[in-house]
């Protein structure tokens, strides 16, 4: 039940692997303009073949498709490939623990990963023996509920197939065996990473609920049963949400007297299987999850909600209204509403003052970058530039909530280039970035704010007081940034400060 | 045939020269490969070498050629090409190396061959084949260091007696590189010694094109480095040691006669300089007497490395901490030859017992060979035990040290749960650093 998803199937579990979002719904990575220009790009489609001449490194759809389920609880992840393909798992060491400790999840286990380690024989033969070994070692030395394997671009080219194999030791072994094809070269868009993920979450995770016949029927137990079950929501988290998020959904849906379930990152194998058992899935950000909700749809009937990115107050207002229009609350949730917004407006008062009539540009994810953008608007800032990672359907209803149609958009996983001639020109006086980006900004004397944290609260009410509160705070000393800037070089050549940086962008062949 | 790995401590070839490139001073990587590669790899370098960060041109910054699936196809060659042309053209550097993933390699895509077409006098640029499937990032250290040796170092027919090439420190995968070749550079200029480090503070693209001068090659490391070394032998007729990374006093002094004598240095000369960097360590190692007395910090050290760590590590605990050294986890995939004669080094160590040493890949296993290695409590009332203990690893041994009760160091990579800016291991110096580290853990939770 979205107009962002009208036209969009979700049946393809009969594939090996997800289809890429290239192929699935018309995606942009590569263009320079403006919000009003972007709008007439996405329009005519001709945005969506556009590259760059100078390219630096986006993400890898693996790392995406891993992250999610290398969260869930008691599995083991085999990366199938090389070396370096899933080690910046050891970047990551030990940081899923405090989200596991916030969410009082077991913490006795480390996160495991394997990998296949291929090599120069392995191209040859092929390395589908080696990944036999490792799914039996899995299976032996941590007794997982679940084996999770992502497939890397060698034994993607090279053609293991590794489907046969992990079928066959999936009924010999007493953790679910499940592949995951996130193969890097095969898309250009990260965010394939995520249905990648979730086709085989779906193919081999999620079940059907059993239901037997009562021994004893008992019609006053059984409606109370039925009316619960008709208040439980699915609320789909994703890698940059937070707990301090969940709790503020959370208590906002709680609210409206829904029972709300929080999933799938950080879930037991258990709790994924049983997906389909809610009255409606709502997503928190359409980027990560159309997949996964369409088609749980098509398949369980299982209503969804896909609509905006709850960040900022008009649009979790707006989030909540939708929700609630679904259960018939309308009255209630404006209640909640005017409750929450006042005394929000009040609390927000003191921030409003020291923001007012400065300039932010954003930059990271679609849909978050538009609403982090609207909330600092609302807080009377003026934002003079987005830099969406890549451009979609699921963003184009967000860009007028820019008040400046005018406003700067380069549409650019990662390519600090771009960006950095960008902002030496805007100057604005503050950055709200996707990680690993802001290192690069202070680098320009720009003071920044991170985009999402682990540790940070950025969505519903409460959400908006602490992306106020930062930024404010930021604000009252900028030192850092001033002293870098005249002490650190950025890696470029004079001449390309001058340059008109989109004309890096090639146009599409038509 | 290699196995199957769980949780390496290292990445791929690709990795090792992504990493080694951006610790070269104003050296830029451009990749050839698909577009996640650059950025995952020096990624988790950024992060898990003790936030060592992305530096002047790492991270989302480096250049790549970004293959797709298209590419693949029909081959990227064009695409480099036209990547190459336009990395020169706006990022400032003063060396350009092309390395390549394992999308573009299995294609066959000449990457060097469309280098080597685009060379002219505007800029240096190199390549080397660099995909995952070649091996781990000791790999992608050789090939780009081994290339440079080849092909940037001039080559000079009169040798600076006193001149030597340090290598075997491999950045990123050695968290404390840059501190530890300081502390080396330091104690060899006492010597008269001046040292080719690549890496060091003040280096230069320039300066390494000087590197032929050197009269020796010193290999701080077992099994890293010597490729190239080998390549300065051949094309520079340099010859080369290898010795251990000098941590603490004991493998210092070792570590200077070894360097003094090969050099031709008068050996009252060497005793000097010992004699004095003792007097400095020793008035500071005075200072722990107290505490580490009076609170009994004598441990059994469990000590989980590479290599290059594992034996200097063992050493410095033992031979200068006093401290007993139990067992020796060591991760590196290298073959029985070499794994034998890495175990005769224990031998040198001066404590009575003597550790046991143990060739594991798989990280899960550690706390198992601890356990194995002593005899288990079958409800004694009278039992001794493995206690106390101290667990020297990396950041992925926090849980086992806090499973066994142990007291708990990262000092090899991946480190997450530190950040290392100057700090350095080596030398007299480093083992003060070391000292305090350690006894700072011991007392952390006061």
């Amino acid at each position: 039940m979205s107009k962002l998803t009208e036209g969009l199937t979700y049946d393809y579990l009969s594939s090996e692997a997800a289809p890429t979002r290239e192929a699935r719904i018309e995606t942009c990575n590569a263009f320079g303009g403006s919000c009003n220009s972007l709008r007439t790009g996405m329009g005519t489609g001709c945005s969506k073949n556009n590259s760059r001449k100078f390219a630096q490194g986006g993400g890898c759809q693996l790392n995406l498709a891993l992250g999610i389920v290398s969260s869930f609880q008691n599995v083991v992840v085999i990366i199938h490939g090389p070396l370096g393909c899933g080690s910046n798992n050891l970047g990551r060491a030990g940081t899923r623990k405090t989200a596991r400790i916030l969410k009082q999840r077991p913490t006795t286990t480390d996160t495991i990963w394997i990998q296949t380690n291929l090599d120069d024989t392995d191209v040859i033969t092929g390395g589908i023996e080696k990944l036999r070994q490792a799914v039996l070692y899995a299976e032996q030395e941590y007794r997982p509920d679940a084996i999770i394997i992502g497939n890397s671009c060698l034994p993607g080219i090279i053609g293991d197939d590794i489907d046969t194999l992990l079928n066959e030791l999936d009924g010999q072994i007493a953790a679910k065996v499940v592949p995951i094809h996130c193969e890097g070269f095969k898309s250009k868009y990260v965010a394939t990473g995520y249905d990648s993920a979730y086709h085989g979450v779906l193919k081999k995770m999620v079940e059907p609920i059993q239901r037997y016949e009562k021994a004893l029927p008992n019609e006053l137990a059984d409606s109370n049963e039925k009316y619960r079950h008709s208040k439980i929501v699915n609320l789909f988290n994703v890698g940059s949400t937070s707990y301090g998020d969940e709790v503020e959904l959370s208590r906002l849906l709680t609210a409206l007297g829904l029972e709300v379930r929080v999933l799938p990152l950080y879930s037991s194998v258990e709790e994924i299987s049983r997906i389909s058992e809610a009255a409606l899935n709502i997503s928190i950000c359409a980027t990560h999850d159309d997949y996964l909700l369409g088609h749980l749809k098509e398949r369980f009937g299982t209503e969804y909600i896909i609509d905006t990115l709850p960040i900022g107050i008009k649009n979790t207002n707006q989030w909540l209204r939708v929700i609630a229009e679904f259960f018939k609350l309308e009255k209630e949730v404006e209640k909640l509403i005017a409750i929450e917004t006042a005394q929000l407006e009040e609390a927000l008062e003191p921030f409003k003052k020291v923001l007012k009539g400065k300039s932010v540009f954003v930059g990271g994810g679609e849909t978050r970058i538009f609403t982090t953008g609207e909330l600092y608007q609302s807080l009377g800032m003026r934002v003079v530039g987005l830099k969406p990672h890549n451009f979609d359907r699921f963003a184009i209803p967000m860009i007028d909530s820019i008040d400046d149609q005018e406003a700067v958009i380069d549409v650019a996983p990662g390519q600090p280039a771009e960006e950095l001639v960008i902002l030496s020109r805007l100057k604005p006086d503050l950055y709200v970035g996707h990680a690993q980006a802001n290192a690069w900004i202070t680098k320009l004397g720009i003071p920044t704010v991170p985009l999402f944290g682990q540790s940070f609260n950025y969505m519903g009410y409460s959400g908006a007081f602490e992306l106020a509160r930062k930024a404010a705070r930021v604000l009252k000393n900028t030192s850092l940034s001033q002293k870098i800037v005249s002490n650190v070089a950025l890696p470029f050549r004079p001449i390309w400060f001058e340059s008109n940086p989109f004309d890096n962008i090639k146009e599409a062949k038509v | 045939m290699s196995t199957f790995i769980e949780r390496a401590k290292v990445t791929c070839a690709l990795g090792g020269a992504i990493v080694t490139l951006s610790a070269l001073p104003k050296a830029v990587p451009i990749v050839h490969a698909s577009g996640g590669c650059a950025g995952t790899l020096s990624g988790t370098y950024n992060l898990a070498s003790g936030y060592k960060g992305s530096g002047y041109c790492g991270g989302t910054m480096i250049p790549t050629s970004n293959i797709v699936e298209n590419d693949i196809v029909f081959g990227g060659e064009e695409r480099l090409e036209e990547q190459i042309i336009n990395t020169v053209k706006i990022i400032d550097a003063d060396l350009y190396f092309v390395v390549t993933g394992c999308q573009v390699e299995i294609i066959g895509d000449d990457a060097v061959g469309v280098t080597h077409r685009y060379r002219n006098d505007k800029a240096i640029v190199l390549a080397a084949n660099t995909p995952g499937f070649l091996g781990d990032s000791f790999k992608g250290y050789e090939a780009v260091l081994s290339t440079i040796a080849a092909e940037l170092v001039e080559k000079k027919d009169v040798k600076e007696k006193k001149t030597i090439t340090i290598l075997g420190i491999v950045p990123g995968q050695d968290v404390f590189y840059r501190g530890n070749i300081r502390e080396i550079e330091r104690l060899l200029s006492q010597l008269g010694i001046k040292a080719n480090t690549f890496f060091g503070d003040g280096e230069t693209i320039e300066k390494i094109r000087n590197y032929g001068d050197a009269s020796l090659t010193v290999v701080l490391s077992e099994n890293y480095g010597i490729e190239t070394a080998r390549v300065f032998e051949q094309i520079h007729q340099i010859p080369y040691i290898t010795t251990d990374l000098p941590i603490g006093a004991s493998r210092t002094d070792a570590f200077l006669h070894k360097i003094g004598e090969r050099l031709g240095i008068e050996p009252a000369e060497i005793e000097a300089l010992l004699a004095k960097e003792r007097k400095y360590y020793y008035s500071y190692i005075e200072r722990i007497l107290d505490i580490y007395t009076d609170l009994d910090f004598q441990r059994y050290a469990i000590i989980s490395a590479d290599t290059n760590y594992a034996f200097p590590l063992t050493s410095f605990l033992a031979d200068d901490l006093g401290w007993i050294p139990h067992i020796v986890v060591i991760h590196d995939d290298i073959d029985d030859l070499r794994k034998k004669e890495y175990e005769l080094k224990f031998k040198q160590l001066g404590s009575e017992t003597k550790p046991k040493v143990v060739f594991e890949l798989q990280a899960g296993q550690l706390l198992n060979h601890v356990r194995k290695s002593w005899k288990y409590n079958q409800n004694d009332k009278y039992f001794d035990a493995l206690s106390p203990t101290f667990l020297v690893g990396s950041s992925l041994e926090a849980s086992v040290a806090q499973k066994l009760g142990a007291g708990f160091l990262p000092v090899v990579f991946p480190i997450t749960n530190r950040a290392v800016l100057d700090r350095g291991y080596t030398g007299y110096k480093g083992g003060l650093t070391l000292t305090e580290d350690i006894i700072s853990a011991l007392v952390s939770d006061r």
